[in-house]
């Protein structure tokens, strides 16, 4: 058992078994195939034939020049040949990158060498193809010729990646690839069999076809790799080659090799429909992925009273006489939390869910110097889907035989406040929208964006059909909304202050601020703590507001990000309009159209509108 | 849609079985609460749940009681049913109960809860081509023959009559945007039979008596349409008698339905 079954707290996870059909929910730890992995120059076994083993483990693998182009990548295994570029041309050089697990060889740039010359071998390679973009074009992996620039001893790929269009080529011989080729990783191998005068190809451990009646030059000497000009081309791993024809679970001993070495092998992976027998169904096959996932949408759809909890990461410095300034810490303003509910789970849903829960650590890295990457999950109404969050805990109750509810707390790390497009609630062009004078739906609490070139005029305009005879109700049909009643204009139907009103049982709480005069053992004095003395800190809550009131709500928090200074209408008997921020708020998704929002607000003595402004719009490309 | 619809040309089927029904009743109940606002101003109702529907049966059993109708088994499936000629889909039975008498036809009575949109607008009379299709049962649950049989009911002598109730709750649960539910769970699942009898033995202890029984449904010529199992505790007994009776014992047994649970 490996150490990610181990480390579950869920029992009955097993390694994917190609002849065993599954059922939807259950869980695999996919591992290529069943068995050990071998190391290419593990001796135990006798001599295997290992002649030649390119890799990217030691530095010392690679010979460059003085710009740290690669002039020769050196064979492992002493004493055979190496594969060289001494053409002078930068151009065909390949560039080495030593924080990287692959030689990355594209355009012009090839290696070649010789002295690989075999009757009969086993070649095993590792490579990641850059994606090909037409169904004509096509990435050489490697060719076995006796001479450049020979036309027989290719192994190529060609074609889109889509089931049936993406294509493993021997010379001419055309086999389907049973797995995406391109920007992920492939284990490619070839059994050259002279006796049979036939070559049997391989993609990650799946035999796909048997090219019969070879060319001679499949068995020179000349190895060549790269050269594929004007393409982003291919990234070499390792090359293995082992004279003679190895057995079949020789050859699964060191693709798994492979495999164990570089692919994502610690997530675990998810049936999300029921799964035939047969290994053409394994998870990392275009067939496969039809009924394995890793992507919690396609298994689970999050439950009513899901809630989520914001908190601004401030630095508050107090200027005395009431007046503050806040800064934010960071670009990624709000510490958030969400509460995801899944509701009323079978008991197999429930041991589905705890153990993506607990698999989630293993998700790959980020980048070689962060942490492991969040789960991509479409959060509820109106947050933005596919957002990235943390697992941090979870909650499983059972109030009856098969009948399952989880809560997960998770955190979303990454949601920039300078991101115009909002943080959680964005500017989607669905639900919020660009303003367009020329608007064929409109509604109360439809939210717009309006660009300008001014910061001060610039930002979300909420609908509040005040000026525009319709009611609540909005209007229906094209409509050309003047400049006058533009977001901007002088007699707008758009606001950009808070309108929103509580709930009508409310409550405040206020306390002066004072300076005590602490006499020890006696009394204490007090005396007023300058001007300013009667600030608020207090909650408004707006429960069972319909999903187009919490999300213009939500969407004007999110762009006060925490700290930004907005006016705010006391009810009665104040009645008065303070200048607040909202430091933290909640959310409640309770059910359709019935959202539960509570906001806690804190008087502020500072001007809404800033005197200086950053009045840069940054637009992101992806 | 005419007038006033008569019950005589209005049909009843659950699972395209036709009901020969004496009684049924459809409702449906939103929940909504105001929304109040701080200047004392009304917002809207506001939704707290979806649109629960119930749905009551009164109907004779005419042949085997159907599978879908087995209250206490682990089947969640929603099942269909057409009322006055319109479709009812995610119907959901919660409860099914019946009363032995001598000599009575036996009613059975059901309720259910349902999901979705019903086009109540749609209520329609038979056509005469149904009318003239509508099959006359050949048999019909009764009191004559059916009984109970006493597997362990300690000192119960003559049962002169017994009723049975089986029932559960059914959790519905939603996923966000829906407003029907993507699964009706089965919760506390529970079997009751009532008896009254001449002599109903040794008065219970603390923890009740052992009661096994299974209760006969049987039609006039001595069919058998059902068996329902019980098997609890007698925890109630009482005795009564009035001016000019006989002094009848009644008892009553509870069981609570469980599954033991399978590993995965």
């Amino acid at each position: 058992m490996s150490a990610i079954l181990s480390g579950l707290n869920i029992k009955n996870i097993y390694e994917y078994d190609g002849t065993q059909s599954y059922s939807k929910y259950d869980i695999i730890d996919y591992q290529l195939v069943t068995g050990i992995s071998v190391y290419p120059a593990y001796t135990g076994f006798g001599n295997t034939g290992l002649t030649t083993w390119f890799n990217n483990d030691f530095l010392n693998s690679f010979v460059t020049d003085s710009r740290f182009n690669v002039t020769g990548w050196l064979n492992s295994v002493s004493g055979s040949g190496n594969l060289i570029q001494i053409s002078d041309d930068e151009n065909t050089k390949p560039f080495v990158d030593f924080n990287e697990y692959y030689l990355n060889i594209y355009g012009d740039q090839f290696l070649s060498g010789s002295g690989f010359a075999s009757d009969s071998r086993t070649f095993i390679t590792l490579v990641d193809v850059s994606e090909i973009k037409l169904s004509t074009d096509s990435r050489k992996i490697f060719q076995f010729c006796s001479s450049y620039g020979e036309n027989s001893g290719k192994f190529i790929v060609s074609g889109v990646s889509n089931s049936g269009a993406a294509k493993i080529l021997l010379d001419s011989q055309q086999y389907n690839a049973v797995s995406p080729l391109y920007d992920t990783k492939n284990i490619f191998t070839i059994v050259q069999d002279s006796n049979s005068n036939s070559i049997k190809v391989r993609q990650n451990g799946y035999e796909i076809g048997t090219y019969s009646s070879f060319p001679s030059n499949w068995k020179s000497g000349v190895l060549i790799i790269g050269d594929n000009p004007q393409t982003s081309g291919v990234k070499y791993y390792e090359l293995i080659h082992f004279t003679g024809v190895l057995s079949e679970t020789q050859i699964d001993y060191y693709e798994k090799y492979l495999y164990e070495k570089y692919f994502d092998n610690t997530r675990l992976y998810f049936a999300k429909n029921n799964v035939p027998a047969g290994e053409q169904y394994s998870p990392i096959t275009f067939s496969g992925r039809l009924y394995w996932t890793q992507d919690i949408d396609e298994l689970f759809k999050l439950s009513y009273g899901s809630s989520v909890n914001f908190s601004s990461n401030l630095s508050t410095l107090e200027m005395g006489d009431g007046y503050r300034s806040n800064v934010a810490k960071n670009v990624n303003t709000l510490q958030t939390t969400f509460q995801l509910n899944f509701d009323g789970l079978t008991d197999t849903q429930a041991k589905c869910l705890i153990t993506y829960f607990e698999n989630t650590p293993e998700a790959q890295n980020k980048s070689l110097y962060e942490g492991f990457k969040g789960v991509n999950i479409d959060l509820f109404n109106p947050y933005k889907n596919n957002a990235e969050l943390y697992f941090k805990t979870i909650s499983h109750t059972t109030p009856y035989n098969n009948i399952n509810n989880i809560k997960i707390n998770a955190e979303s790390l990454y949601d920039s406040s300078l991101d115009y497009k909002g943080m959680l609630v964005q500017l989607d062009e669905v639900s919020i929208k660009t303003y367009n004078s020329t608007i064929y739906d409109i509604n109360y609490n439809d939210v717009f964006y309006y660009g300008s070139d001014s910061f001060n005029l610039r930002g979300y305009y909420y609908y509040t059909g005040s000026g525009y005879n319709q009611g609540s109700s909005g209007v229906t049909g094209p409509l050309i909304i003047g400049p006058n009643n533009s977001p901007t204009g002088a007699d707008s139907w758009f606001t950009k202050d808070f309108y929103f009103k509580g709930d009508i049982d409310y409550g405040i709480d206020s306390e002066i601020r004072l300076v005590v005069n602490d006499q020890k053992n006696s009394t204490i004095e007090y005396e007023k703590d300058g001007i300013n003395y009667n600030l608020m800190q207090f909650n408004v809550v707006f429960n069972k507001r319909s999903n187009k009131e919490a999300r213009a709500l939500l969407k004007f928090l999110d762009e006060k990000a925490g700290f930004k200074i907005f006016e705010y209408i006391l009810p009665q008997p104040y009645n008065k309009t303070i200048n607040v921020y909202c430091p933290e708020w909640s959310h409640t998704y309770n059910f359709y159209d019935n959202n539960d929002i509570n906001i806690k607000l804190i008087e502020v003595k500072s001007p809404v509108r800033a005197t200086s402004v950053f009045n840069t719009i940054i637009s992101w490309s992806s | 849609m005419a007038k006033f619809l008569n019950y005589r040309n209005i049909s009843f089927t659950i699972e395209n079985e036709r009901y020969y029904a004496s009684e049924i009743s459809l409702s449906a109940q939103a929940s909504t609460s105001a929304v109040i606002l701080n200047d004392g101003t009304l917002l809207n109702y506001a939704p707290e749940g979806a649109v629960v529907g119930s749905l009551s049966v009164n109907f004779y059993l005419t042949g085997s009681f159907p599978s879908y109708l087995n209250i206490t088994g682990t089947s969640e499936s929603a099942i269909t049913a057409r009322f006055a000629n319109v479709l009812i889909t995610g119907l959901y039975p919660k409860s099914v109960n019946f009363s032995v008498e001598p000599f009575q036809p036996i009613s059975i009575s059901t309720d259910f809860d349902w999901y979705g949109n019903v086009s109540v607008q749609s209520f329609d009379e038979n056509t005469d081509d149904q009318k003239a299709n509508i099959p006359v049962p050949d048999y019909f649950a009764n009191g004559y023959k059916s009984y109970i049989n006493k597997k362990d009911l300690e000192g119960v002598d003559n049962v002169v009559q017994f009723s049975y109730s089986a029932s559960c709750e059914r959790p519905a649960f939603f996923n966000v945007e829906d407003k029907i539910p993507f699964r009706v769970a089965k919760l506390n699942k529970n079997v009751s039979c009532e008896l009254s009898s001449n002599e109903l033995g040794d008065l219970l202890s603390i923890t009740g008596k052992n009661a096994v029984c299974d209760i006969v449904l049987k039609d006039l010529y001595g069919t058998t349409l059902n068996t329902f199992a019980v098997s609890g505790v007698l925890n109630s007994q009482s005795y009564k008698v009035s001016e000019g009776q006989y002094l009848l014992a009644s008892a009553k047994i509870d069981q609570v339905v469980v599954e033991k649970k399978t590993l995965i």
